[in-house]
């Protein structure tokens, strides 16, 4: 998580792709849960890293109400995704998911996470066309991204 | 208790994530300028919103008891306003052209001006009844006038009241004539619509138009000549076709009136007196 944070705070904060796409990979950590996790742990976890994200990008409330969201969702989407036979554990990955399925768990979770972090911090619709463009442009960067950290974590752990 | 721990534990993770929301929102609004000043307009506007409800709300409740406020002060100031048109109808007594007509007319006669105490306009013959009497001068047979042209003549007297036999009567009879021309007939009420009355016995040969003014024609000692009565408003031939039917427009609105004025001659007990010596003389 802590890494995360890091990477946040000192890197993607920093990427603004074509004034529009900001990539935030907080979301990630919730895509590590696996099945059977307590709902509450999920939730602490997911505000706490929010928090963390707000506190480095000087943007308090507005990260961890949208982790809190999508930590909310994380275990009805990942149940609702679950294989047959699969373990009461398991952790999603492309190995366990499938690869088409985990990028459809993953594009689900960011895009809650996305909607709710823009809607959050724009909170208004007056610059709709700039607001939607930043949110379409940073839910691509953001799920490519999570979708690259996770093909890495998968080959090492393979490896 | 139970059920409400029972509640707890089913949907804690509900609960929790209400919590961790309420707690991101506060953060929200209170560390961000531009979140803190919209959740502040929002909320005033809110508040504000409720609150003229609130007033409204209450204002209605509160509705009855301003209704009979108002009914009172209503009241009030009807009587008040009709205190005040009494007063301007006193201090512009004479400022219209009719009475100002009448008056000059009224040389030899005196007025006495009463009130209406009792008046009808639906009977077949209707009455009215004044506050002035014989200790005001009133007598019998002494003609009535409004300020907007002839009302009747004196029928009956007490000490302090006196009966009319107005227009709106079938008894009525009162001879008018065409103002400018000197045709003359006898003005009666057949009972229909109180705003009008007949001239009879115009004969075939005058010339007037609708719109021509009635006025009394001094042929009695009654009314002087010249008291304006009303206005021809439509041209009718007699039953028998030998003379003309005008339908008289009266300028005495007999539904509204209040204020009249007896006309008597100055010199009307004397009359009278001599009139009554005469009479006796002649029987004899």
């Amino acid at each position: 998580m802590l890494a995360l944070v890091a990477s946040q705070m000192l890197v993607f904060n920093h990427i603004h792709l074509f004034g529009y796409a900001t990539p935030l990979v907080s979301v990630y950590l919730l895509f590590l849960f696996p099945l059977g996790t307590q709902q509450w742990s999920i939730l602490l976890w997911g505000f706490v890293c929010g928090l963390l994200t707000d506190i480095v990008s000087l943007t308090p409330g507005v990260c961890a109400a949208s982790m809190t969201l999508a930590a909310f969702i994380q275990p009805k989407l990942l149940k609702s995704m679950e294989p047959q036979n699969a373990a009461e554990d398991m952790q999603a990955s492309f190995h366990t998911l499938g690869f088409w399925t985990y990028v459809r768990y993953a594009a689900i979770l960011t895009t809650v996470f996305m909607l709710a972090y823009w809607l959050v911090l724009a909170f208004s619709f007056f610059h709709f066309t700039d607001m939607v463009l930043t949110l379409v442009g940073s839910w691509i960067v953001t799920t490519a991204l999570c979708l690259a950290i996770e093909g890495a974590r998968t080959r090492k752990t393979v490896m | 208790m139970h059920s409400l721990l029972d509640f707890i534990a089913r949907y804690y993770h509900w609960l929790l994530f209400l919590l961790l929301e309420g707690i991101s929102f506060v953060l929200l609004f209170q560390f961000n300028h531009y979140h803190n000043s919209v959740w502040f307009t929002t909320a005033n506007t809110v508040v504000g919103q409720i609150n003229a409800w609130e007033q409204e709300a209450i204002r209605f409740v509160h509705l009855h008891e301003a209704n009979r406020a108002l009914t009172e002060r209503n009241l009030l100031l009807e009587q008040q306003n009709a205190l005040l048109r009494e007063h301007i109808l006193e201090l512009n007594h004479d400022s219209t052209f009719v009475e100002q007509l009448q008056q000059d007319m009224m040389e030899n006669m005196t007025s006495i001006p009463g009130k209406v105490v009792t008046n009808s306009v639906l009977r077949r013959d209707n009455y009215i009844t004044i506050n002035v009497g014989e200790a005001d001068g009133v007598r019998p047979e002494m003609g009535v006038v409004s300020g907007t042209g002839i009302v009747g003549i004196v029928y009956m007297t007490s000490t302090h009241y006196s009966i009319v036999m107005p227009l709106l009567n079938s008894k009525s009879r009162i001879s008018c004539r065409l103002h400018g021309t000197g045709y003359f007939g006898y003005l009666k009420w057949e009972g229909d619509d109180p705003l009008y009355a007949v001239l009879d016995d115009i004969p075939r040969h005058a010339r007037f138009n609708v719109g021509d003014m009635v006025e009394t024609s001094g042929f009695s000692s009654v009314f002087p000549a010249g008291m304006f009565v009303g206005k021809v408003s439509a041209i009718e031939n007699s039953d028998d076709g030998l003379s003309y039917k005008l339908i008289v427009h009266l300028g005495t609105d007999f539904g509204r009136l209040q204020d009249i004025t007896v006309l008597a001659e100055t010199f009307h007990d004397e009359l009278h007196s001599l009139e009554q010596r005469a009479d006796s003389l002649a029987q004899q």
